[in-house]
């Protein structure tokens, strides 16, 4: 009977080949992306990665309070106009000393794509060997719930405030990961929290990639607090995203984009922005704009993906 | 109740000689996630999706929340495909 049962188990246990580095009770808030994903992140890739990281909701539990510490990894805590920029430095000591060693430099959407954009693209384009994990929550969270870059149309924040002059962010959101991928590094991907076997199998190829140069993972990550979604509800939206392609999954190995799943037939943006409290003053033609962006970054992202597989990409001097 | 103990592994930079911070997160709680062992399948589906990695399994048959730890999100009762864990109000508990 209990053999029976254990046959059943879910495959991303295959993947949490090693031990949770953080302590049990650690200061974020009940039904947190981010937490789920930054244990996730040294069970898969192992304990000995080097993570730094700016001033985020990460940084209260990564850095440590006093003189005490939440975890058991080594962390280097960077200002935000630079992180990707002192991510290559520890990078380049590691090649140089001859120590096998994966940093990964885990930052929010706000050193990623508006902040840190600047020396995240430096990286990138001078391929160098790391990994850069993005957590998108579409918003400076920590610091009270301000717009940023990846911040979706129509979304409220204290900066974008819902009222009688203002209805929500009145500008579309940025694609980061596409951004990325453009730069034609070694390996760019989107994952989120509700297919966590795709993300294991993303933060394994990226380890890999990360010997050939530049490795860039954009994860999905909702906050509970700052949108208004009930706790229990976190996977529920990151599975919803998917479903509705508001967040489509793909990976791009030196550019070349392939979508890693497929939603045949995909539901309205409705379905999935009704269980966001941020949302809910959307009128019918507010949506209408938020799908017909949706539908836009999805018709583009399939359209490069059937035309990188036709064209070549130039082949360079080194290879 | 687990007490949080010292990890083997030592990060090139850390200290593991000093014990980890850890907070009663348990306190947080208004709501206890209660397993129904029968009904259980053994997927490990909560225990994957728990933030806290808190659902622990008890004699490889079902599995088990740490409630010194749990703050009562409760992914793990709205992810179980067979609705084997509910969430039940902590004044019905006594401590």
């Amino acid at each position: 009977m209990i053999e029976k049962k254990k046959g059943k188990m879910t495959k991303v246990m295959d993947y949490l080949k090693h031990e949770d580095p953080f302590s049990k009770g650690v200061a974020f808030c009940p039904g947190c992306g981010l937490e789920l994903l930054i244990r996730f992140i040294p069970q898969v890739l192992g304990n000995d990665i080097v993570i730094t990281g700016t001033p985020s909701c990460s940084a209260p539990v990564l850095l440590g309070q006093n003189s005490q510490s939440w975890h058991k990894l080594s962390y280097f805590g960077t200002l935000m106009t630079g992180a990707a920029a002192n991510a290559t430095g520890l990078a380049r000591y590691y090649r140089k000393a001859g120590i096998e060693n994966t940093v990964v430099c885990f930052n929010g959407d706000g050193t990623a794509a508006d902040i840190g954009f600047g020396n995240l693209s430096g990286a990138a384009e001078r391929n160098e060997p790391f990994i850069y994990i993005c957590y998108d929550n579409e918003g400076y969270m920590n610091t009270g719930i301000q717009k940023s870059g990846t911040t979706p149309f129509g979304a409220t924040t204290t900066t974008t405030p819902f009222g009688s002059a203002s209805k929500g962010k009145n500008l579309r959101r940025m694609n980061l990961a596409l951004k990325m991928a453009m730069h034609k590094i070694p390996y760019a991907a989107t994952a989120t929290l509700s297919d966590l076997e795709d993300l294991a199998k993303k933060l394994l190829k990226a380890k890999e990639a990360k010997k050939r140069g530049f490795a860039f993972i954009h994860v999905f990550a909702p906050c509970p607090t700052g949108w208004g979604v009930a706790p229990e509800n976190t996977i529920e939206v990151c599975r919803r995203a998917v479903k509705t392609n508001y967040f489509p999954l793909w990976e791009a190995e030196n550019g070349k984009i392939k979508m890693t799943r497929t939603v045949r037939k995909p539901k309205p943006v409705s379905t999935y922005t009704k269980i966001i409290k941020k949302f809910n003053h959307l009128n019918e033609a507010d949506l209408q704009i938020l799908q017909d962006d949706v539908d836009y970054e999805y018709c583009i992202l399939g359209g490069l993906s059937v035309l990188e597989a036709e064209c070549q990409l130039p082949v360079s001097a080194e290879d | 109740m687990s007490s949080n103990k010292l990890f083997k592994h030592e990060g090139p930079w850390s200290d593991a000689n000093d014990p980890l911070m850890c907070s009663d997160t348990g306190d947080w709680r208004s709501k206890r996630p209660v397993v129904d062992k029968d009904r259980c399948i053994f997927c490990g589906f909560c225990a994957i999706y728990c933030p806290i990695q808190v659902m622990e399994m008890v004699e490889n048959s079902y599995f088990s929340p740490d409630l010194g730890f749990c703050k009562g999100c409760g992914i793990c009762a709205k992810e179980c495909p067979k609705d084997a864990i509910s969430m039940m109000p902590e004044g019905d508990f006594e401590k």
